[in-house]
């Protein structure tokens, strides 16, 4: 794509306006002046004179003859006008909705209810309830969760951390089931506050009856007091690590993974991925529309989509495997087995490699190995 | 720094982790350039809506001033054919004066309504040339916010699509302006008047004969079939009057239906013939903002459905998997949402040409550089998580899927490609 020739087309346009423009207020202000001009010479001239000054001011009209010369500014205006749009349909998709399905018809209540979510998630209340009131729809059940998560990170921003604390420690069986380390990040920062504020002695103290009981994450534990030692020159000492805004921003980070969590919600919006997944989808499914343009292409009731869309790594949610040798997905029927070598190919493509049994063994396709097919086993990702 | 129990345990890793500060950061791929010029192509409407709606005050202006300046030309035309008195030419001569002082005025303000449109154009051009793939994800942010509120336009949702476009500064990149002009035909459509309808005909007059279309006959069939309903003989006469004016002239392109909609006078508004019943159907209204709305997305180059609908359709085939209906399948899929799973439900799954693994422990990527590991059952994890598990537990692995204890020397490598 290219954008200056979009910028280029556009200041032609803005140029032909403003040049029309001059024009006609040129053309007004002649006309004015020769009135004025006639009005002028009436008011001296003897009464029966008028009608020769008004056929100077017709004769005068006539040759200037405006409604011509405004005629003439806007077709240079209109060239531009028309080369415009055509400069953007030549750099950018025209129509979207080619790749659209027109059969699926989206419920709106489930449209405006994700809608409303999101707003709440996003910390956006006013609008989330500003929204909720124009479209009539029920009140969002989540709307109360996300306030108190947003108390809470509020009070984080203000260095305050007892209210975070106060919801680690009420689901901390929760968390270490999920193995996160969010009351661990909290006290250590909590400590380091201390430590940075108050006495050394106080700091110890909240050490042991705190930061103790981590006992497995030990090298952060003993990092954390040694720190003490530099006490309130923390800038030059090893330590200084402790002193970075991003020790907060992960702590923040990680309580709203974990709050979200145990909403049952994404730490990242689900709208936000899907939009961001369908922006990065929309483009090749374009391209293939229209290379396909000659072709009968039934977009509108296929299974699967047509192409292979590669969307980034944190939007991998689940294992996919492909048989390297025959493309297809592994599904119940068809799973991933590994040989003895250690590569992974599906059961059909095994079945076929060994003509269905008949060979006990056969050469793996990416390796000199003889595989037993015996020693075959179905993979579990 | 975070703190992470695998990495921060001695002082090198502290120090390789601090490392990139110093070295220049890495270039972009140009992958990642490539898809986001692909994603810019996306955005024609954001451009196109803004400079229809600049043309159209352009080409209104110009009428209007044309307009004027050749009735100027006339009058005094006029009065130098005629033979006027002194007095009355004078004071002729005097009202034109005003009359292209008015004209002056409206032409300032043609031009700053013009001028503020033509903003509006360069401003969006300006946004699309600010996206970078360093701010890409505020980008999004933000082109998530304009989606939303393109949907609430076309869904009416006035209040909330202003509120949000102020909030988060992006009124130059919607079109709530656009959308209120849309909204006053067709709720005078709602309310059986097509007036407003018909006066946004005339003020698009070139553009719709030029696309064909026939939304204007259309209304008045509409205003034809009322009169016949009203079922008076004065409301027939109207009616037959009302047909001379302003169905015949479409005659020539449309026969067919004229002719079926003008039978209508031979049957009453209770007609039992399904062919003429539905004709008085008041559904027929709903057809009328339906066909609106078709002609104003096409006048403006805007898309017929609210882009959210098309962007969604697309995200949610994209990550559509049989997994994402699974019991347990992880909160992060958005498909793991009953919300989402209604609405993905009827599209198509995602395609994948090769593998794409991921850690049923840590969620994270299985690949060249965290290898998945096979228990002696079969199930495979990441590297990374299985050394951890056993630095944790003795060299002991526990399946956290099926409770299968083994040692970690029991694991094999699986090469997947
Ligand atoms: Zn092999």
């Amino acid at each position: 794509m290219d954008l200056k020739s979009i910028k280029d087309a556009f200041d032609r346009v803005a140029n032909k306006q403003k040049l029309s423009y001059s024009k006609t207020h040129e053309i007004v202000q002649m006309l004015s002046q020769e009135i004025d001009k006639a009005l002028s010479i009436l008011q001296e001239a003897s009464p029966f004179d008028h009608r020769s000054i008004l056929a100077d001011v017709k004769k005068m009209f006539t040759e200037i003859s405006p409604v011509n010369q405004l005629e003439a500014a806007e077709k240079e205006l209109n060239v531009a006008l028309t080369k415009y749009p055509k400069v953007l349909e030549k750099q950018l998709n025209t129509d979207i909705s080619k790749a659209y399905r027109n059969n699926v018809e989206f419920d709106t209540h489930i449209v405006n209810q994700i809608i409303a979510n999101f707003f709440y998630r996003q910390g956006m209340f006013d609008i989330g309830d500003c929204f909720v009131a124009e479209t009539g729809e029920s009140e969002c059940s989540t709307r109360k969760s996300f306030k108190e998560m947003y108390q809470i990170l509020e009070a984080m921003k203000g260095r305050d951390l007892e209210p975070a604390l106060n919801w680690a420690v009420s689901n901390s069986d929760k968390l270490k089931q999920v193995r996160s380390d969010l009351e661990l990040k909290l006290r250590s920062l909590h400590f380091l506050e201390i430590a940075e504020g108050k006495n050394s002695q106080e700091a110890i103290n909240y050490a042991r009856k705190h930061i103790a009981v981590f006992a497995d994450s030990l090298p952060e534990t003993q990092k954390l007091v040694c720190s003490l030692l530099w006490n309130k020159n923390l800038v030059k000492s090893p330590y200084s690590e402790f002193l970075s805004p991003a020790l907060w921003d992960n702590a923040v980070k990680e309580l709203t993974r974990q709050y979200c969590n145990l909403l049952g919600e994404s730490s990242e919006s689900p709208l936000s991925i899907t939009i961001t997944a369908g922006t990065q989808t929309l483009p090749v499914l374009l391209k293939y529309i229209n290379v396909m343009a000659n072709k009968k292409l039934d977009l509108q009731n296929m299974e699967q989509l047509p192409v292979a869309v590669a969307l980034p790594k944190e939007y991998q949610f689940h294992s996919v495997f492909v048989c390297p040798v025959s493309k297809e997905q592994s599904s119940d029927d068809n799973p991933p087995m590994m040989m003895s070598c250690g590569h992974v190919l599906c059961k059909q493509t095994i079945n076929r490699m060994s003509k269905n049994g008949s060979k006990s063994s056969f050469k793996c396709p990416y390796c000199p190995t003889d595989v037993d097919i015996s020693r075959c086993r179905q993979l579990h990702f | 720094m975070e703190i992470d129990p695998v990495t921060n345990g001695n002082a090198d890793a502290v120090m390789t982790e601090s490392a990139p500060t110093i070295t220049p950061s890495p270039p972009v791929p140009s992958s990642r350039l490539s898809q986001l010029t692909e994603s810019l192509k996306l955005e024609h409407q954001l451009l196109r809506v803004p400079f229809e709606h600049y043309r159209k005050t352009i080409r209104a202006n110009h009428r209007c001033f044309e307009k004027e300046v050749s009735s100027v030309v006339s009058t005094v035309g006029d009065l130098a054919d005629n033979d006027w008195s002194k007095d009355v030419t004078v004071s002729r001569l005097t009202s034109l004066v005003s009359r292209l002082q008015g004209l002056k005025r409206k032409l300032e303000e043609g031009s700053n309504v013009e001028n503020l449109q033509a903003q509006r154009c360069r401003a969006r051009i300006d946004h699309l040339d600010s996206a970078d793939v360093k701010n890409i994800t505020e980008w999004n942010n933000t082109k998530l916010k304009r989606i939303l509120v393109d949907y609430m336009l076309r869904m009416s949702y006035f209040e909330t699509a202003s509120k949000l476009s102020e909030s988060t500064n992006i009124s130059d990149l919607v079109d709530i302006d656009i959308f209120r002009e849309a909204k006053k035909v067709i709720d005078a459509l709602k309310n059986r008047d097509v007036a407003s309808a018909l006066a946004w005909c005339a003020e698009n007059k070139t553009r719709l004969k030029k696309s064909k279309s026939k939304f204007e006959f259309q209304l008045r069939l509409q205003e034809f079939i009322e009169l016949v309903r009203a079922d008076t003989a004065e409301s027939y006469k109207q009616a037959i009057l009302y047909a001379r004016k302003h169905l015949a002239p479409w005659g020539a392109t449309h026969m067919n239906e004229l002719q079926h909609v003008v039978a209508t006078l031979a049957f009453k508004s209770t007609t039992e013939c399904t062919k003429y019943k539905i004709l008085f159907e008041i559904r027929q209204w709903d057809v009328l903002v339906h066909q609106f709305k078709q002609e104003f997305c096409k006048l403006y180059g805007m898309t017929m459905e609210p882009l959210l609908n098309i962007y969604l359709q697309a995200g949610l085939s994209a990550l559509k998997t049989p997994y994402g209906f699974e019991e347990g399948c992880t909160k992060e899929d958005p498909l793991s949402q009953e919300s989402f799973r209604k609405l993905a439900r009827p599209l198509p799954y995602s395609k994948q040409d090769h593998s794409k693994l991921v850690c049923y422990i840590s969620k994270e990527p299985m690949d060249t550089d965290n290898p998945p590991q096979v228990l002696p059952n079969g199930y495979v994890y990441s590297t990374k998580a299985l050394k951890e598990m056993a630095e944790k537990n003795g060299g002991n692995i526990t399946c956290p899927r099926t409770g299968f204890v083994c040692n970690y020397t029991d694991l094999v490598k699986a090469y997947v490609s």
